[in-house]
């Protein structure tokens, strides 16, 4: 199967596109941002069926309530990666997902995942890869915690054993740190 | 500015990003980021930056599940505008729903068992109709049987009478020596002058068709005509009244042409007998 051309518009295109309904908006939705959903899917829950599950929902859910979207409020994807980590997490908090399937360890599930799938790095983020390992580990770990796992930063402090105000700082450090690379 | 970029550096415009914030908090964020713009711009920088942390940790999935994913969406869009408007159902229209089959069950069973209870209805009529045939019939007989009885018995009373009654004089008429079998019993009546022929105790030749006995009275030696009449079959109860006679010495029959004689044939006399 030879790959497909990817759609891809500008974020104010797609918006556009989205709430008139047009075909074109839901492939464009899909190639835009199906691989970086995943990829936070899959941090959350291991097994690759339930995650392909998932992700499918969270596109029926975004299609269905982007009427519930706005753009003062903040960029498409930080609207649609909550809905997606939402659904992960009532995924793996929901009781017949935790009788099927034996939960690993969380610290050692990000690392678990990148030894498991293909990370696709797209070439022109490989600075940014270079600028993620070089973020410090407890920076990662934090940003790990709460962005890929759903921690709340408080759960995060009593997970790592560190006060709250340190993990706020890391957070904002760690952020930091990407935005000064990002914006290189 | 010097309180906006403390609530910067606050962190929680990290948290805001994350989702990892109360409601009232989110509402006051974005009630800041209204007033300020640098607060919106902050915000939007972190977003930014999440959002490429994300591609960075980006994993395609596997082919096959695009087709799946745009498929159920595309199943939405086509019920949400093109399809409610574009697609007619006119094939569907012209379909009518058929009448439920049970009703029609219902009267086919019912018309069944009409039919049936009807045929047993026949039947039985007819069987009743026989039998009430039969039993006429049989009332018919008995009612003949009943009416010949009671004739029989009126017919065996006056022929007891006949005996009972001290005023009539039996007579038993004999065989001559040509007809020694032959005999007859009848009885006269003095005072009625009734002349009656017990008719079992007939025993006399059967006679054809051209001649009939003829009963005589003697009266001083004359013969009297009194009748005529056949030979009974055998085993015939009753009693013949003959004409009357107001006195008589004996009586006789001779064999007469049909119809009777004036005078008696002589030598065809079969009994006689006198008081």
């Amino acid at each position: 199967m030879t790959p497909k051309r990817k759609i891809s518009l500008s974020e104010e295109e797609l918006i556009l596109a989205l709430r008139n309904r047009e075909k074109i908006a839901v492939e464009a939705l899909y190639d835009m941002y199906s691989a970086s959903l995943f990829g936070v899917i899959s941090r959350i829950i291991t097994d690759e069926a339930t995650a392909e599950d998932v992700l499918q929902e969270t596109f029926v859910k975004i299609w269905h309530s982007f009427s519930g979207y706005s753009s003062e409020k903040g960029r498409l994807f930080t609207w649609m990666v909550n809905i997606a980590r939402n659904l992960a997490i009532d995924k793996v908090r929901s009781k017949d997902f935790k009788n099927q399937s034996k939960n690993h360890e969380l610290e050692n599930n990000v690392t678990f995942i990148d030894e498991q799938k293909n990370t696709v790095y797209k070439p022109e983020l490989l600075g940014i890869r270079d600028l993620v390992s070089a973020l410090k580990p407890e920076q990662r770990s934090i940003l790990d915690l709460v962005y890929f796992k759903g921690y709340t930063h408080v759960e995060a402090a009593d997970e790592l054993g560190v006060p709250l105000g340190t993990i706020k700082t890391r957070l904002r450090m760690g952020i930091l740190e990407l935005r000064k690379h990002f914006n290189e | 500015m010097e309180n906006v970029k403390a609530y910067i550096e606050s962190g929680i415009l990290e948290l805001y990003v994350l989702g990892d914030i109360s409601a009232e908090e989110k509402l006051q964020v974005e009630d800041m980021a209204l007033k300020y713009p640098e607060i919106r711009a902050e915000i939007t920088e972190i977003e930014k930056s999440m959002e490429f942390y994300a591609e960075e940790h980006a994993i395609e999935p596997p082919a096959d599940l695009r087709q799946r994913v745009l498929g159920s969406l595309l199943i939405n869009l086509g019920d949400d505008n093109t399809f409610t408007k574009a697609v007619t159902h006119q094939d569907d229209d012209h379909i009518k729903r058929l009448p439920v089959t049970r009703v029609n069950n219902f009267y086919k069973y019912a018309f069944a068992a009409c039919l049936t209870l009807l045929l047993v209805s026949i039947y039985g009529l007819v069987n009743l109709y026989s039998k009430l045939q039969d039993s006429n019939t049989q009332l018919t007989a008995l009612q003949t049987d009943k009416v010949r009885i009671a004739n029989q018995v009126n017919l065996m009373d006056s022929q007891l009478d006949m005996y009972r009654d001290t005023t009539y004089k039996v007579l038993r008429l004999k065989g001559l020596p040509k007809t020694p079998s032959a005999a007859m019993i009848l009885a006269w009546n003095s005072v009625s002058k009734k002349v009656i022929v017990d008719v079992q105790s007939v025993k006399l030749p059967k006679n054809d068709k051209q001649h009939q006995y003829q009963l005589w009275a003697l009266v001083n030696g004359k013969p009297v005509d009194m009748g005529v009449f056949d030979a009974p079959e055998a085993d015939t109860a009753g009693i013949k009244e003959m004409k009357a006679i107001a006195s008589a010495q004996g009586f006789a029959v001779t064999l007469e042409p049909t119809g009777g004689s004036i005078n008696p044939t002589m030598d065809q006399m079969v009994v006689i007998g006198q008081f």
